[in-house]
């Protein structure tokens, strides 16, 4: 563990992503103390430029930008790492199944995976909350299912590479249960590229769940969600670009914070790689 | 090679049939009597008893199944709850530009991508490098809506240099032979068309194209980091070969063939993508329909652009491996 903090300390562009992320954590976390409501609507107000009172600008109903930004953030951050973290339990708890049990339901579990893979992400994530119907809840619910695959994908694998070595062999001929090897050698020793893909994943989260807001299928008004606001202001984007710049651009930074992590330690866990760049 | 080909086309059966499952489950989903939810609080029960007939709601989940895949057999995908036209036919309607932008930002994307993540792994840690990692970091991270909303209000509405939005000048009239912009315009001989249709397409086809051209430039580049380290590769360099020869005769070679896959692979996520971009460009492709379908909730025409995009995805795939296994001999080898 102290070795990687290490590796990414010395690696400049995951500092850059943590200290972006460090900066919207602070701004989610405190901004909010500082502003004013996010749906408070002055018609008096409306499509301001930035400047002093509202330093990001007003949108069409004069709701001040930087306040609908810090809050809405919130969404956002806790969106990809929720998302990712049932993506991370369905498709763990199917691959390792698949990989362990191998026969059969390896193979039914696998052609499930197949077909789920078989669609464009983003598309079946807009079938499956079109079908859903519109909240916030329910685009996270889709999106995830739509990841979930991916991880089981990895998580077989790994299973099947760490169901054949001698230590699992030998907790077998311990008679340990099955249930025991699965948690405390199998899935433990497949974490690690399991781990990379889920921080590789939340950047992805953040994005479709915020491409399914700005389609409509998101996060309904008045909910500060940084996609359904780019969205809501596209009609004013020309006149006033600032009300969807400033939504837009705030989902760019924090999924670019997580692909810069990922990135980083997706090269900790390669060790050809982290040879060549450590 | 043959053999190849059967033995892969056998292996979609199951996923072809799952993916059908999938998508003739998408309805059953819906919470609550999905007729009464796709036709909205003021439909009259008749209308609602005719629509749970037209979509054999009544029947067993089996039967409908099988009313559902014999349907597709003869290419009936269900009829527009909105238009009240063959799905199909629609979708058909809007297919070819769709394709017509995709196919032109796959072939941007290779042409810049590849180079970028060539000259990116020959000079690891260099201040190029290290600009190329974060450029296509952010493109892989960039919202398509808001990269074309940039370049929207960049070269369209500030600049003026390219039109807004649509395919074709309103002036021009252009018959629609195929259905793909640039070769009607070049057909119907009219002045300007070409030309019109190029400066359309310019805007949709960058968006489309910077998020592949981002990840192809990361995949070749650590492909080309694994490659150079290989041992064939160190004793091309002991045998005095030069750094060009080495790099471009034997290393890239190795790495362009798995980035194919992910050509194919990120084209088809591109389709995905192609719903935001033709819904800000107003471009009349299957995305456009499809986010049109949505806030209409016409639910047959959701369910038929989900097949078609699993079936351009599939096909895609199929492509990639017949490629790669005429390209690589080795994995013909292996399918024997």
């Amino acid at each position: 563990m102290t070795e990687l903090i290490h590796f990414l300390r010395r690696n400049t562009l995951a500092m850059v992503g943590a200290g972006i992320l460090g900066a919207l954590l602070l701004a989610v976390l405190v901004g909010p103390l500082l502003v004013q409501s996010p749906t408070a609507i002055d018609m008096g107000a409306k499509l301001l430029p930035p400047g002093p009172g509202h330093w990001l600008g007003t949108d069409s109903f004069g709701r001040d930008m930087l306040s609908r930004l810090v809050h809405g953030g919130r969404y956002t951050l806790a969106i990809g790492i929720v998302v990712v973290g049932i993506a991370f339990v369905i498709g763990v708890f199917f691959g390792v199944l698949a990989g362990f049990a191998g026969g059969w339901l390896d193979t039914v579990i696998m052609r499930i995976v197949d077909a789920m893979l078989s669609f464009p992400a983003l598309v079946l994530a807009i079938a499956l909350a079109a079908a859903f119907g519109p909240s916030l809840e329910n685009a996270m619910i889709a999106v995830a299912i739509t990841m979930a695959p991916q991880f089981a994908r990895v998580a077989r694998s790994q299973a099947l590479a760490v169901s054949s070595r001698l230590y699992v062999d030998a907790a077998h001929a311990l008679g340990l249960p099955q249930r025991r090897i699965l948690l405390r050698y199998v899935l433990v020793n497949a974490i690690g590229p399991l781990l990379v893909q889920a921080s590789l994943n939340v950047g992805s989260a953040i994005l479709q769940t915020a491409s399914l807001g700005f389609l409509g299928l998101g996060a309904q008004p008045p909910m500060p969600e940084w996609g359904a606001d780019v969205s809501a202001n596209l009609a004013f984007a020309r006149s006033s670009p600032w009300t969807a710049l400033g939504p837009g651009f705030a989902i760019l930074l924090a999924v670019l914070s997580f692909n810069l992590i990922g990135d980083a330690l997706a090269d900790w866990f390669n060790p050809r790689r982290r040879s060549q760049i450590g | 090679m043959f053999a190849f080909l059967v033995r892969r086309l056998l292996s979609l059966i199951p996923v072809l049939a799952l993916v059908l499952v999938i998508v003739f489950s998408l309805v059953r989903m819906i919470p609550g009597d999905p007729a009464i939810t796709l036709l909205g609080p003021g439909a009259t029960d008749s209308q609602i008893a005719a629509l749970r007939a037209q979509l054999n709601l009544d029947e067993p989940a089996l039967l409908q199944l099988w009313h559902y895949v014999a349907g597709l057999a003869q290419g009936d995908l269900g009829v527009s709850l909105k238009s009240g036209q063959p799905v199909l036919s629609e979708i058909l309607l809007r297919l070819p530009a769709t394709l017509e932008i995709s196919i032109a930002a796959v072939l941007v994307a290779i042409l810049v991508g590849t180079p970028i993540g060539v000259l990116s792994a020959t000079r690891p840690n260099s201040g190029f490098d290290h600009g190329v990692r974060i450029l296509s970091l952010t493109g892989v991270s960039m919202p398509a809506f808001l990269l074309a909303l940039l370049l929207q209000l960049i070269f369209a509405t500030w600049l003026g240099w390219l039109p807004v939005s649509g395919r074709m000048s309103s002036y021009l009239f252009v018959d629609n032979v195929t259905g793909f912009a640039l070769i009607d315009g070049w057909l119907s001989g009219e002045e300007g068309a070409v030309r019109s249709a190029l400066l359309h397409m310019i805007l949709p086809v960058t968006v489309l194209a910077a998020f592949l051209a981002a990840t192809l430039g990361r995949f070749v580049r650590a492909t080309m980091l694994e490659t150079l380290g290989e041992d064939y590769v160190r004793t091309a360099r002991a045998k005095g070969l030069s750094r060009r020869e080495v790099i471009y005769g034997h290393a890239l070679r190795t790495s362009l063939l798995p980035a194919i896959t992910v050509v194919g692979l990120k084209f088809a996520e591109m389709l995905g993508g192609a719903i935001l971009t033709e819904t800000i460009f107003s471009w009349p492709g299957i995305g456009r329909f499809m986010f049109e379908a949505i806030r209409n909730r016409d639910y047959p025409v959701i369910q038929g652009a989900t097949l078609v995009f699993a079936l351009l995805f599939m096909l895609t795939s199929l492509l990639v491996d017949i490629l790669y296994a005429v390209l690589d001999p080795r994995v013909r080898r292996k399918m024997r």
